[in-house]
């Protein structure tokens, strides 16, 4: 593993910086995103929510150099995904939101090799880092199995595998678990939280429970960034929340409409404590 | 219509190295104008199960039935029509350069007069409150937009069966619900609605019946109530939480809905 530090020329010593970000798609009248400044120090776990069409996959795509921004100034460990999209890629690496579209490979193990083959890798160096990235998201005795016989779970495993072998340390995640069961879920969701010590994250998600561990929320809607909060206040701004096109999860919502505190209670064992907590010491008031 | 799956097995690459049993032997009703959750882990076999109920995948052993009729014998563009198979990410698919002429598509193709095309496209983007899309370029419109032109598509078919795989996957969530409550107004109007989601929070939301998979098989079949209550750790928040309290408040009940867990957990509390 690279430091998380290293490639920031320029003296820049944040992982990813953003400075008044502005595109339009060709043909629409109406920005992506406009004016958009924020920054990712080395190490931090950050999420990305907001309504469909808010700019989140515009955003994810001018980290990555896909699209170049109309103005303004995207940097990534320093460099400019605009003009060394190559170079870029090897430190942030992208996990989009639909795995169907990125398979490619025969056998498994090729697919999550695929990203290495230009890299200058050598080939053993090639298949300790393809073992490691298999063993990461759980897919030991799959390498010879062949992506189209998997479900669509199964395959977004590959595809996070296959970014992980290229060992960016900038991970930006577009929706990773929008086609996992609870299980795949939590188990992606484990990984990732093993691999905030030594990588920086950006998740863009639907899903407000992924990102109570957090560092920061930022919320992007119509293209502006409209907050950039704690997990915690974000959970209790009500306001925030509805604006944003943004619902509670069931466990913090259940807990709002009973009067407990949404933030403090994540889990249902949590939740369910909490509510026999209140009604025992109610019964003793009686 | 009453769609039936009698004992239905299905081999990927039948004979190879690599081959997979991905159902093994699933039998299982569709009825008349219920909502009816297909749950289960990535992998159950979910996604192979509906491609069967309009012969998409054609089972290795086991058949299916239309009303009592083996699917096999009738015309697979009618079966087709009768059963409409709305994919995972179907917007994929969209391709027209608008909306009405994309979802204008399929029932052209059934040999309509135009006037009932239009009549067609109307009523369907209407239902899916999407109207006022209908000469916008698919390509123009947000993610739930899209999703809801995708499906207008196969509901101009009029099908008796609607088959919506994942169909709320990468939503927002408010948009995730408005797309709940069209699911809803469907059944309403008499389709039926097959809905395959990983999200149980949503099934437990919409589903009068609930079916959950593990390993090609039915694990269990029933009321929502029935199946997540079998094994709460597999259940939807509602009902974990309700499971959780149950030991020592018996009196919660079975509540799955929010609704209805939400007046539980009140009642609970003396409010």
């Amino acid at each position: 593993m690279e430091n998380p530090g290293e490639g920031t020329r320029n003296g820049g010593s944040f992982a990813v910086s953003c400075e008044k970000l502005s595109f339009t798609y060709p043909g629409s009248g109406r920005p992506a995103l406009s004016e958009v400044s924020f920054e990712l120090r080395p190490g931090e776990y950050v999420g990305v929510v907001g309504p469909n069409g808010g700019g989140k996959s515009t955003l994810v795509r001018l980290l990555n150099g896909l699209l170049r921004p109309d103005s303004g100034r995207v940097r990534v460990s320093g460099r400019d995904p605009a003009t060394e999209p190559f170079e870029v890629r090897r430190h942030l690496g992208v996990l989009f939101q639909n795995p169907e579209n990125g398979l490619v490979a025969p056998f498994v193990e090729d697919d999550v090799a695929f990203g290495l083959e230009n890299l200058g890798v050598s080939r053993q160096g090639m298949r300790d880092r393809v073992a490691r990235a298999i063993r990461a998201v759980g897919l030991e005795g799959y390498e010879r199995r062949e992506p189209n016989t998997l479900s669509g779970g199964e395959k977004q495993r590959v595809a996070l595998a296959g970014l992980l072998a290229v060992e960016p340390e900038i991970l930006v995640l577009d929706e990773p678990t929008s086609m996992l069961d609870t299980a795949g879920r939590r188990e992606v969701l484990e990984y990732l939280k093993a691999l905030r010590a030594e990588k920086t994250i950006l998740h863009v998600t639907h899903h407000l429970e992924e990102l109570a561990g957090a560092d920061r929320v930022l919320v992007l809607n119509g293209g502006e960034l409209v907050a950039d909060e704690t997990p915690e206040r974000f959970l209790s701004d009500a306001n925030l929340l509805r604006e944003n096109r943004l619902v509670l999860p069931v466990v913090p919502r259940l807990a709002l409409e009973l009067g407990l505190p949404p933030a403090r209670l994540r889990t249902p064992e949590e939740l369910a404590e909490a509510i026999l907590a209140r009604t025992e010491s109610g019964t003793r008031a009686r | 219509m009453k769609l039936e799956l009698k004992d239905v097995r299905y081999v990927y690459a039948p004979g190879t190295p690599f081959e997979v049993e991905a159902l093994r032997g699933v039998s299982l009703i569709v009825d008349p104008g219920e909502i009816l959750g297909i749950v289960g882990g990535t992998g159950s076999g979910k996604s192979t199960l509906v491609q069967h109920m309009n012969l998409l995948l054609t089972p290795t052993n086991g058949e299916v039935l239309v009303d009592g009729v083996n699917a096999r014998s009738l015309k697979k563009s009618e079966l087709r029509r009768r059963v409409g198979l709305v994919f995972q990410f179907p917007e994929s698919a969209l391709f027209a350069p608008t909306v009405e002429e994309d979802v204008a598509f399929a029932p052209r193709q059934l040999g309509l007069d135009e006037e009932e095309v239009g009549e067609r496209v109307r009523e369907s983007l209407r239902a899916l409150g999407a109207g006022e899309l209908a000469v916008r370029s698919p390509f123009a419109l947000s993610g739930g937009e899209k999703r809801r032109a995708a499906i207008a598509g196969v509901l101009a078919m009029k099908p008796e069966v609607l088959v919506l795989d994942e169909p709320t996957a990468g939503l927002d969530p408010a948009t995730r619900q408005e797309l709940l409550a069209l699911i809803l107004g469907l059944r309403r109007a008499g389709i039926s609605v097959v809905l395959v989601s990983h999200d149980l929070d949503e099934v437990a939301e919409v589903a009068d019946r609930v079916c959950a998979l593990e390993e090609g098989r039915v694990r269990a079949v029933g009321t929502p109530a029935e199946v997540f209550y079998r094994e709460p750790a597999q259940a939807p928040v509602t009902v974990r939480v309700s499971s959780l309290l149950k030991g020592s408040k018996p009196e919660i009940g079975a509540p799955v809905r929010f609704r209805e867990t939400l007046d539980a957990l009140r009642a609970l509390q003396g409010v």
